[in-house]
């Protein structure tokens, strides 16, 4: 698959990069590297993976971090109980055969590692898991392979296309790092984000989306606490249209479903007093 | 072919002057891409780059200006104009590496100046009297300060989950049969610290026994962090992990430039919760802060950072020296305004008044 192939697939799938990330997607691809992304929320790291997961045919896996993940439920876990009903149910077996595969549970790391058509791994926030958890991901990283210690090491049937995403709430860990490529995200252009939002609110005007994208621009200008990522303006977007089929006219419609763009009482009233102006 | 393999190493070696050193590793990742990848054109050939050889938004700093210089003709269209960029990048670009400029040193902000006070404090230090009281709050600290429910679960005589891994393991020595079960549990933690001090010069003859009182709560706590603020905010955590406290204190003067100067309370502490990473130090921690509240000029920025501190935090505790006196009310604009988003405010003017409060006023930190 070349770049501009790539390209036209994520479009299929209503996604809408610019150079800069398609560049590192398909760096990613060809050079079989995990990819790290950072941005503001809602600029679509997370979506990323599931695109890349149809338009490569392949599974998404997704591990989800989180303050105290442990390996156990990251890489694998021996099923215990399983393990004893077997000894006691046959007491002269050998010790050695409770460590096969028939015991093993799965977790996403490991998962995606044994899948036949290879997988799309999304690691996802993963600055929310704590730094020791980092080093569990190295090995992985680094050669796509999981050592049990009871079992040996598990490679990769196909290499994964592995994706991490972070909100930058900590400083990650220069190890992990350098296993990675990098890519920060920014906000789209206005361009990008109207044929965004008219992918997904299909029944969107175009004039009307004009307006939507540039009141959006206009409010991420602003001193905001949590500036709108395109995950909002697109449910604005959605919004907007369901009450302007209610009859409302447009600026009301957009008024009324501010709601669905800021999400804080402060930047509310900020959005509030300056409306006018940015609806032009 | 030489001379776009030198101009490659070059562009390399470039970097690694300018302060963005690239890793073997990511080096090969480089050139393998472009060996595989060719580049259509410099932009192209631009997102290769940095795509392989940065690992952070603020690395483009460093990294722009030296692929303009090497690859580009018209620098500046081969850069993309960063349309947003968070936090403590959106202000303005530090020329050198990350570092922060030395400031000028100007009246009333200067080095010398402003750290005489400790230096002078320093010989107090040595008392024993000082030293006692100090021992005294590490002591108290750590029963102080509020806990949490661990995420994660350990080996626990009674608890609430089988520990089955444990379980499997001794059933092994008895043939398969469990004999007994062993448990786990979430175990209590301590709750992360977060102290806010005021070095502004009307805080000047306390800052040295609350910078004190902060080397303890580094030393004993085990998630604590420290911020100084006058006029600028400094994080002095690092510099407070020195053992010896008067090293410790010492030492911040390399740090802190802004002490004994103005005050500028609410900017600061919004400057602090304008940086994502910084924030995640106040979520659901105890924040103490250790201040005066005699702001200068409007206090509205000062208002909204207590309450968005406080909504952050688990609990929101206010030190003041003016609170010691008991005819004390919160009236001064500043303290007027914020006083109903702090949980507790309390008089500390030194050691021994914090450890009064740690002994009688813990119960507000829960």
């Amino acid at each position: 698959m070349n770049e501009t192939d790539l390209a036209q697939g994520m479009r299929d799938e209503r996604y809408f990069a610019d150079e800069g990330l398609l560049t590192a997607v398909y760096l990613a691809l060809t050079l079989g590297r995990p990819l790290l992304l950072e941005g503001e929320p809602g600029v679509g790291k997370t979506e990323i993976a599931s695109v890349l997961a149809s338009v490569l045919g392949r599974e998404l896996v997704r591990l989800q971090c989180y303050e105290g993940l442990d390996a156990g439920q990251a890489l694998y876990e021996w099923d215990y109980p399983k393990q004893l009903l077997h000894l006691r149910a046959a007491a002269e077996r050998a010790v050695g055969d409770v460590y096969g595969d028939d015991f093993l549970l799965e977790r996403p790391l490991l998962r995606s590692l044994r899948c036949e058509r290879g997988a799309v791994l999304l690691v996802d926030e993963v600055d929310r898991a704590d730094s020791e958890f980092e080093a569990f991901l190295l090995e992985y990283l680094g050669d796509f392979q999981i050592t049990i210690p009871e079992l040996g090491t598990v490679r990769a049937t196909v290499t994964p296309v592995v994706v991490l995403t972070s909100n930058r709430t900590r400083e990650l860990h220069d190890a992990l790092k350098r296993r990675c490529l990098y890519h920060w995200i920014p906000f789209p252009d206005n361009e990008r984000e109207r044929a965004i939002v008219r992918a997904h609110v299909p029944t969107i005007e175009e004039d009307a989306a004009t307006t939507l994208v540039r009141a959006v621009a206009g409010a991420r200008r602003l001193d905001l606490l949590k500036r709108p990522g395109i995950a909002e303006s697109v449910e604005w977007a959605r919004g907007a249209v369901a009450l302007a089929g209610t009859g409302d006219p447009w600026p009301v419609a957009l008024r009324r479903a501010l709601g669905l763009l800021i999400k804080d009482e402060e930047d509310m009233a900020l959005v509030r007093r300056d409306f006018e102006e940015l609806i032009g | 072919m030489t001379s776009a393999v030198d101009h490659v190493r070059g562009f390399l070696r470039d970097l690694r002057e300018q302060g963005l050193p690239v890793p073997v590793q990511r080096q090969r990742d480089f050139l393998r891409a472009l060996a595989s990848v060719p580049p259509r054109d410099v932009r192209h050939l631009y997102w290769i780059a940095r795509t392989t050889l940065t690992t952070a938004l603020r690395d483009a700093e460093v990294f722009d200006p030296v692929f303009a210089r090497w690859f580009g003709d018209g620098a500046v269209a081969v850069v993309p104009s960063e349309v947003d960029v968070p936090g403590q990048e959106r202000q303005a670009p530090d020329p050198s590496d990350g570092d922060p400029p030395d400031q000028v040193v100007q009246e009333g902000a200067g080095r010398e100046a402003s750290w005489s006070i400790v230096d002078r404090r320093a010989s107090f230090a040595a008392t024993t009297d000082d030293r006692r009281v100090l021992a005294e709050l590490r002591g108290l600290l750590p029963g102080a300060v509020p806990t949490i429910r661990s995420r994660r679960r350990r080996p626990a005589r009674r608890g609430d989950r089988l520990d089955v891994r444990k379980v499997h393991r001794e059933a092994w020595r008895t043939g398969g049969e469990v004999v007994g079960l062993r448990w786990r549990r979430h175990p209590q933690r301590q709750r992360p610290m977060l102290v806010l001090i005021d070095v502004s010069g009307s805080m000047r003859q306390h800052s040295a026994d609350y910078l004190r009182f902060a080397h303890a709560v580094v030393g004993v706590c085990d998630r604590a962090e420290v911020f100084t603020f006058g006029t600028t905010l400094t994080h002095v955590t690092s510099a407070l992990r020195v053992r010896e406290v008067d090293a410790a204190l010492s030492g911040l003067a390399e740090v802190v430039r802004d002490a004994g100067g103005g005050t500028r309370i609410g900017p600061s502490l919004q400057e602090f919760l304008g940086n994502t990473r910084r924030l995640r130090m106040a979520r659901g921690a105890l924040v103490l802060v250790l201040s005066d509240g005699l702001e200068r000029g409007d206090c509205v920025p000062l208002t909204k950072a207590v309450r968005r501190l406080s909504l952050l935090g688990h609990r929101l505790v206010w030190w003041s020296p003016l609170a010691c006196d008991p005819a004390y009310r919160p009236v001064t604009r500043g303290m007027a305004r914020v006083v109903g988003h702090v949980d507790a405010l309390a008089g500390v003017r030194d050691l021994e008044t914090a450890r009064d409060q740690l002994t009688k006023g813990a119960h507000a930190w829960r």
